[in-house]
């Protein structure tokens, strides 16, 4: 009996040695190490840099990845250093979070040729620095004309952080779609925070400034709007904590969903505005998972989900269930391209 | 016993050195606590000192791995780049001790210069237009950006001392006031056209040219240059000044009794103006060094926290030149090795921040050490807080 044993143990590790002798150049890259390297607020920002490490945990869950680490940064002169470091434990997949990272990602792509980099919110470099872009305006109109079919004054906000490209985009799209609803209903809902045609709108002039942040809510507010969507990253806290003692407005949660990150403002927060950070992270660690990371950049758009739009549960009963089918025709207009959001 | 020796170290560093101490303790049980897998021990008390011990020495054998010497590098690639880590602490530390020399100085005049974070950002402003827009020879291009992060720095800084003297407004309001227009005053510029980047419209500035740059000491990856030479110098010049200067007596004399200073004949508004403008200089030139050191490009973050922790360097420091350098250096190794912190052992590299921290805060503090130590009058609360709001 434990004669047989034996030479069945023998077989299977004949076997496993032929097969791993046999198996095609594509498997060496299951040994995966991606590294994230983070911006400066903190790995539980509840937002850029969490949503962006959350796809990598995804990609080790599915096995895209054997292993993952981060670094956060404490200032912008940690980037480099961040990357050095990363270059030192072996990563195979480097991937900046934000575009502050841009140069220090590009220095380091074209001293190591043979890494792979990927730049969120960034642009592609030569053969081994990818792009991670979304179309965040796609879902944004989405929930700007949503929370114009929403408002009672008649008057919709938003604010942003600093007035960066990534930020602007979702103010334009909020407004486009807000203007939308406008033609197609023939009503007259305003946007305060943000001019189409000027391109300018109000601006915290920080991502951690709480006290600005409460101020312009509670502005935001007493100007007559009751739908904010506050483009500031984490300060979208403050505008919901504000929204909860004041009861005047409601929120549109930005980049993740409220269940996800702020589940205890669920009550003031009918619709969240996704950026698919963990899917485009995850898209590009199979893609190198699989051996076939290029340098052409991933886009998000709504049509590959990489950004999207989500009713919180326990709003869906709230919202008029006719707007909320005009949206989903709509985002599956955008989808299809029978609608351009710039152009709409 | 362990009193004796306490004082046998010199007075002056005996606190800085207990609160250091302390500090790492208070870090150590931290990190125990906030482990939930140790914690789980807690029912067998000899496991749960055994793992808890292991774990607070090899977070903070990592911290020392990632700030001084690296066996692994070396084994990897040889002795030399076991250095690495060092090179990158003495990098860290230069900012800071620009920064920290600056709030030093101010301090040893009686004047509690907050603002050394946005006359620091101004230097850089100035290294970084400097830098960029001109192209000359390098002998002749880095002299002239450090003197652009001096002046900018300098009337940043020596603005609040003449506010100071002619009209009363105190130096800390200002300063804090001056911090907020600084960072965004650099939002604002760097979306000017001036400071974008050709078909860039990220708030990002151009790299300086290769001739601003600062030259690199060692070659290969170590990013050690040559801002450690100007450091030195710009520490032994802060030295210099307070110890053997005439200008420097004038400054100390007001610090010590601006009543007693200006009886003695001293201009006290000049001092306070003079004393701004160098300390504001000395921040400017920590910004200008950075940028050309090791940043090359201005964004709206390039001071960091540098100048709110040059605060606490120049505390720990006793706001001397050498005891600054010290701090400097040490903020520099905590800084570096909590990335290897993080990275071998898991543990949250925001633990460095709590323990400087608590260094501040003991340090703040005296009366608690004397009271754990059982000290008695050995450690001098020596004079160097900030007058009253009347001073």
């Amino acid at each position: 009996m434990k004669r047989a044993n034996k030479v069945v143990v023998a077989i299977a590790a004949a076997s496993l040695i032929s097969s791993v002798a046999i198996s095609p150049a594509a498997n060496a890259a299951t040994k995966q190490k991606v590294c994230v390297a983070l911006d400066t607020a903190g790995i539980n920002d509840k937002s850029f840099n969490q949503t962006s490490y959350d796809g990598a945990k995804r990609a080790l869950k599915a096995g895209f990845a054997s292993s993952i680490e981060y670094l956060p940064a404490k200032s912008n002169a940690d980037y480099a250093p961040n990357i050095k470091k990363f270059l030192d434990k072996k990563c195979t997949l480097i991937i900046g979070v934000g575009f502050l990272l841009g140069d220090a990602i590009t220095a380091a792509a074209i001293a190591n040729p043979s890494v792979n980099f990927a730049l969120v919110d960034g642009w592609s470099v030569g053969k081994n620095q990818k792009g991670i872009t979304y179309k965040t305006d796609e879902n944004s109109f989405l929930v700007g004309y949503l929370a114009a079919g929403m408002s009672k004054t008649g008057k919709v906000a938003t604010y942003g952080g600093i007035a960066l490209p990534t930020v602007t985009i979702f103010m334009e799209g909020y407004a486009k779609g807000v203007q939308y609803y406008n033609d197609v209903k023939n009503t007259k809902v305003e946007v305060i925070g943000w001019n189409t045609k000027t391109k300018t709108g109000t601006f915290l002039g920080s991502f951690d400034d709480t006290t600005k942040a409460l101020q312009t809510s509670i502005s935001l507010e007493q100007q007559g709007a009751d739908v904010i969507f506050p483009v500031a990253g984490g300060m979208q806290a403050t505008t919901a904590a504000n929204s909860l003692k004041s009861k005047k407005s409601n929120v549109i949660w930005v980049d993740a969903k409220v269940m996800d990150t702020g589940k205890q403002y669920a009550s003031v927060t009918p619709v969240s505005a996704l950026k698919g950070l963990a899917e485009g992270v995850l898209a590009v660690t199979k893609e190198a998972y699989e051996g076939k990371f290029t340098s052409k950049e991933y886009v998000g758009t709504l049509s590959n989900k990489g950004v999207a739009y989500a009713i919180t549960p326990a709003w869906s009963k709230k919202i008029p269930a006719s707007l909320q089918a005009e949206v989903r025709d709509l985002a599956a207009a955008i989808a299809a391209g029978s609608i351009d959001v710039n152009n709409a | 016993m362990i009193t004796k020796f306490f004082i046998g170290l010199k007075k002056n560093a005996l606190l800085p050195f207990l609160s250091f101490i302390f500090a790492f303790f208070i870090g150590g049980i931290i990190i125990v606590v906030s482990d939930p897998v140790i914690m789980g021990q807690l029912s067998s008390p000899g496991k749960f000192l055994t793992s808890a011990a292991s774990r607070i020495g090899n977070s903070y054998l990592a911290i020392f791995q990632g700030s001084i010497y690296d066996v692994n590098l070396a084994r990897e690639s040889g002795f030399f780049r076991g250095f690495y880590p060092m090179s990158e602490t003495i990098v860290t530390a230069i900012p800071l001790l620009f920064a920290g020399l600056a709030v030093a100085l101010a301090f040893r005049s009686g004047l509690f210069n907050i603002g050394a974070q946005g006359q620091f950002i101004f230097g850089a402003i100035g290294a970084s237009y400097v830098g960029f827009a001109y192209e000359l020879p390098p002998l002749i291009h880095v002299p002239l950006v450090l003197i652009a992060g001096i002046v900018l720095g300098g009337l940043f800084g020596g603005f609040v001392g003449l506010l100071k003297a002619k009209t009363g407004a105190h130096e800390v309001i200002v300063t804090i006031m001056l911090n907020y227009i600084a960072s965004l005053f650099i939002l604002w510029l760097l979306k000017t056209q001036a400071f974008l980047r050709e078909e860039r419209q990220d708030p990002i500035a151009p790299e300086v040219n290769s001739s601003a740059q600062l030259p690199k000491l060692l070659g290969g990856d170590l990013r050690l240059h040559l801002g450690i030479f100007i450091a030195l110098g710009v520490t032994w010049f802060v030295w210099w000044l307070l110890t053997r200067s005439t200008l420097g007596f004038k400054f100390r004399a007001v610090g010590a009794n601006s009543n007693a200073a200006r009886t003695a004949g001293i201009s006290v508004p000049f001092v306070t103006t003079a004393t701004m403008f160098i300390s504001g200089g000395l921040a400017g030139l920590g910004g200008a060094v950075h940028l050309i050191g090791t940043e090359y490009a201005l964004t709206a973050g390039i001071a960091g926290s540098i100048g709110f922790d040059a605060i606490t360097v120049a505390l720990l420091g006793q706001a001397t030149p050498l005891g600054t350098l010290l701090g400097a250096l040490l903020f520099g190794a905590l800084q570096t090795g909590s990335r290897t912190l993080l990275s071998n052992t898991g543990t949250p590299s925001e633990i460095v921040q709590v323990i400087q921290a608590l260094i501040v805060l003991f340090i703040a503090t005296p009366m608690l050490l004397k009271r754990v130590f059982r000290l008695k009058n050995s450690i001098e609360s020596k004079s160097m807080t900030a007058k009253g709001w009347n001073g």
